[in-house]
């Protein structure tokens, strides 16, 4: 099944688009996805979601189809084909 | 003379002491129990000002004082021990005003030999302070009176034959009284609240500090684990290392409108389409020229940025930085990022808030857009929505009460509000005076409690969005959001009397007091306080500056959101729907008030707990109240 991934910043900066399809085995949670993006983009996608003292994922939201979804809580969510999902960079502040 | 009385380190141990009527200087030690009760920075700020302003005051009063003043960490390496906060009786709220500043201001005050500055009365004529490594001279400025903030800067450097200074100075804007005339540290300011006013109600244009004093620690080898642990945390979390170096605030731009909390149009709506042109990616890609740290921060997130095209070619700038994109953009309803960027520069130059300024211009355009405002109120000039050619116009015409609607505006929305009627209250985005910045009420509940409750108004410094934006808690929901609200109210004041910055709020908690921020108190000044005790410290200050506000008349009606909050849902958008009714807000109320202690019906801390948290005198003081 496909999936439009859509992200910005710095996760756009390692995938290098706003917008890219992303193919996954049909049954495929979300957690399937951050997977892929681990094998596919490595250390510079780890360094992005995962603090390096507890390779621990840290919270960020994402929505899929525009409802929203939590990266400390949701990651066996289900995905179907045709989704859309937007990670959002894991930023404090503001 | 250092303070011998003052058994804790990382103080200098005095603070001066400045009366501007007859222009005499003396010192304020630093007593131990000070130290322990209110750490420093917006703590003890409090806490002297509490003892020294008599209720009902005018804040553009000579009875007002200003207190410029560090923590006990500024001048350490501890990452982001660089600001200075500015604090007074603020002309916008009415209520006891902290803001804070990164830059270098704060270490450089320190090492000239004062933890802080006290100002009151009210000098006849221009003045600056000039503290050169331990000695004080009030300096005539009549030279530099109606110089914007730049240009006051160029001008000391010059006259002072070096540029290793650290300059804090008012824009014209502070000196006509503008209510939220801001304070410019370098290129970093003293933002919220008017309290560049207060300054210039006392006709002192400047704080020039230099100094090559040091900081001592109780111990050096303890000192160095805990700056080993503190910048490993630091590398390692995705927002400190990666995030913020790269995009600065501006990454939120994005974040919050693919989430559908952007702020757009005066908040009509909180989804913006066109937001991709104000965003951290464009700005990168179109403005930015290189990455600036404050003093001992590793992150970098400010950004020089110079504008290429346009009719603003050539503006220079640090920043915009996202609340500036919010209230000169989106706000605005345009995504003309040079023409953000540069008006933020305007603003600054001209020492106003550009929070604030966006704001009040964003809601003269609505008052147009409904026919409140006309042709005539505007001296023919088309304040539609999205009209990014009157940006600069209307700043300047604000910053200097340039015109009628300027001078309208310069009092703030709430009173421009008061003074325009016609139902613009309804559309005021403003808590107690002090206008929302770019971070979303309706769909972020418990922060939505945070910026009603905030002592300082509608601040995103007093609660925090981060927990519900990043999902760290759920942001679906009001159940247990009076307490979520509390302890991050607690972290905040802890971190502001340090004082630290709230960007690695990933590092300090980001949800309550943790015991890294302990391990920075004790290692810093060799006290010996638990986590629990540093939580009941947070909770003093913030029962403090509660018991302030009180004193000042506000109450648990003033605890409130504007009109649009809480009965117009965000219209468009993933978060489409969500909106905080007086019900919802009621009910967290409760929650709020329970956990704290305080009166459901007034929201007055209640004696017990004012006992328990050692401000007896407080206590007694709220009976008046009750």
């Amino acid at each position: 099944m496909q999936i439009t991934l859509r992200t910005f910043a710095n996760l756009k900066d390692i995938i290098g688009s706003r917008e890219t399809t992303v193919t996954l085995t049909p049954g495929a949670e979300l957690s399937d996805l951050f997977d892929f993006l681990d094998n596919t983009y490595g250390k510079r996608f780890d360094r992005q979601i995962r603090d390096q003292r507890t390779k621990e994922i840290v919270p960020f939201l994402i929505l899929i189809n525009n409802e929203t979804f939590r990266s400390v809580a949701d990651m066996n969510r289900p995905l179907k084909n045709g989704d859309v999902v937007t990670i959002m960079v894991p930023f404090d502040g503001g | 003379m250092s303070n011998i009385s003052l058994k804790y380190k990382g103080y200098i141990g005095k603070i001066l002491r400045v009366n501007l009527t007859d222009k005499t200087t003396r010192n304020f030690q630093i007593t131990n129990e000070l130290a322990e009760k209110y750490i420093g920075g917006a703590g003890m700020a409090a806490r002297i000002l509490y003892d020294e302003l008599a209720p009902g005051i005018d804040p553009l009063s000579p009875e007002n004082k200003a207190i410029l003043l560090t923590g006990p960490v500024e001048g350490t390496m501890i990452p982001t021990a660089s600001r200075v906060g500015l604090y007074a009786k603020s002309p916008l709220t009415n209520t006891f005003f902290h803001s804070s500043a990164g830059g270098h201001f704060g270490p450089e005050m320190k090492f000239a030999g004062y933890d802080g500055i006290i100002l009151e009365g009210v000098s006849n004529k221009p003045v600056y302070l000039f503290v050169d490594d331990g000695r004080v001279e009030i300096r005539k400025a009549d030279h530099l009176w109606g110089l914007d903030t730049t240009m006051v800067q160029e001008q000391l450097f010059e006259e002072l034959g070096s540029e290793e200074l650290q300059i804090a100075a008012i824009g014209p804007a502070g000196e006509k009284r503008v209510r939220f005339a801001c304070v410019i540290c370098g290129s970093r300011a003293l933002g919220r609240g008017g309290l560049g006013a207060v300054l210039g109600s006392k006709k002192l244009k400047a704080i020039v500090v230099r100094g090559q004093g040091d900081i001592d620690v109780p111990d050096m080898r303890r000192m160095k684990y805990l700056l080993d642990d503190l910048f490993s945390r630091f590398n390692a979390n995705p927002s400190t290392s990666e995030i913020l170096p790269r995009y600065g605030t501006p990454v939120l731009v994005n974040a919050n409108n693919t989430l559908g909390l952007f702020g757009f149009n005066n908040w009509q709506d909180e989804f913006y389409p066109e937001a991709e042109g104000l965003s951290g990616d464009t700005m990168r890609k179109e403005l930015v020229r290189r990455d600036k740290s404050c003093y001992a921060c590793p992150s970098r997130c400010g950004k020089f940025s110079i504008v290429e095209k346009g009719s603003n070619k050539g503006a220079k700038v640090e920043g915009p930085e996202y609340e500036d994109i919010f209230s000169l953009g989106s706000m605005c309803g345009h995504n003309n990022l040079d023409v953000v960027a540069a008006a933020e520069r305007l603003c600054d130059d001209l020492g106003v808030d550009a929070i604030e300024a966006g704001v009040a211009i964003a809601f003269a355009m609505e008052c147009y857009e409904k026919g409140i405002l006309t042709d005539a109120d505007t001296d023919g000039v088309n304040l539609s929505f999205g009209n990014d050619d009157i940006i600069m116009d209307m700043v300047t015409n604000i910053a200097l009460r340039k015109n009628k609607l300027g001078d309208i505006l310069a009092e703030g929305v709430k009173r421009a509000a008061d003074k325009i009627g016609k139902g613009s209250h309804d559309f005021a985005m403003q808590n107690k005076g002090l206008t929302f910045p770019g971070h979303s009420a309706r769909g972020m509940p418990g922060f939505a409690l945070g910026y009603a409750t905030g002592p300082r108004g509608a601040s995103h410094h007093d609660g925090r969005p981060t927990g519900e934006r990043t999902g760290f808690v759920k942001r679906n929901t009001i159940e247990g959001k009076g307490e979520y609200t509390a302890k991050i109210n607690h972290l905040n004041i802890l971190t502001d009397s340090m004082i630290l910055c709230h960007l690695p709020e990933a590092v300090w908690g980001p949800l309550d007091i943790t015991e890294i921020i302990v391990r920075c108190i004790n290692t810093t000044t060799g006290m010996d306080l638990t986590l629990d005790e540093t939580k009941k410290t947070a909770e003093r200050i913030w029962n403090l500056i509660r018991a302030f506000s009180i004193r000042e008349g506000y109450r648990r009606e003033h605890d409130t959101l504007p009109k649009r909050f809480m009965e117009e849902p965000i219209k468009t958008g993933p978060s489409k729907g969500m909106v905080i009714s007086q019900e919802m807000l009621d009910y967290m109320l409760d929650q709020y008030y329970d956990f704290r202690g305080w009166d459901r019906t007034t929201g007055i801390p209640s004696k017990e707990k004012l006992l328990e948290l050692g401000l007896d005198d407080i206590a007694a003081d709220m009976d008046k109240y009750r």
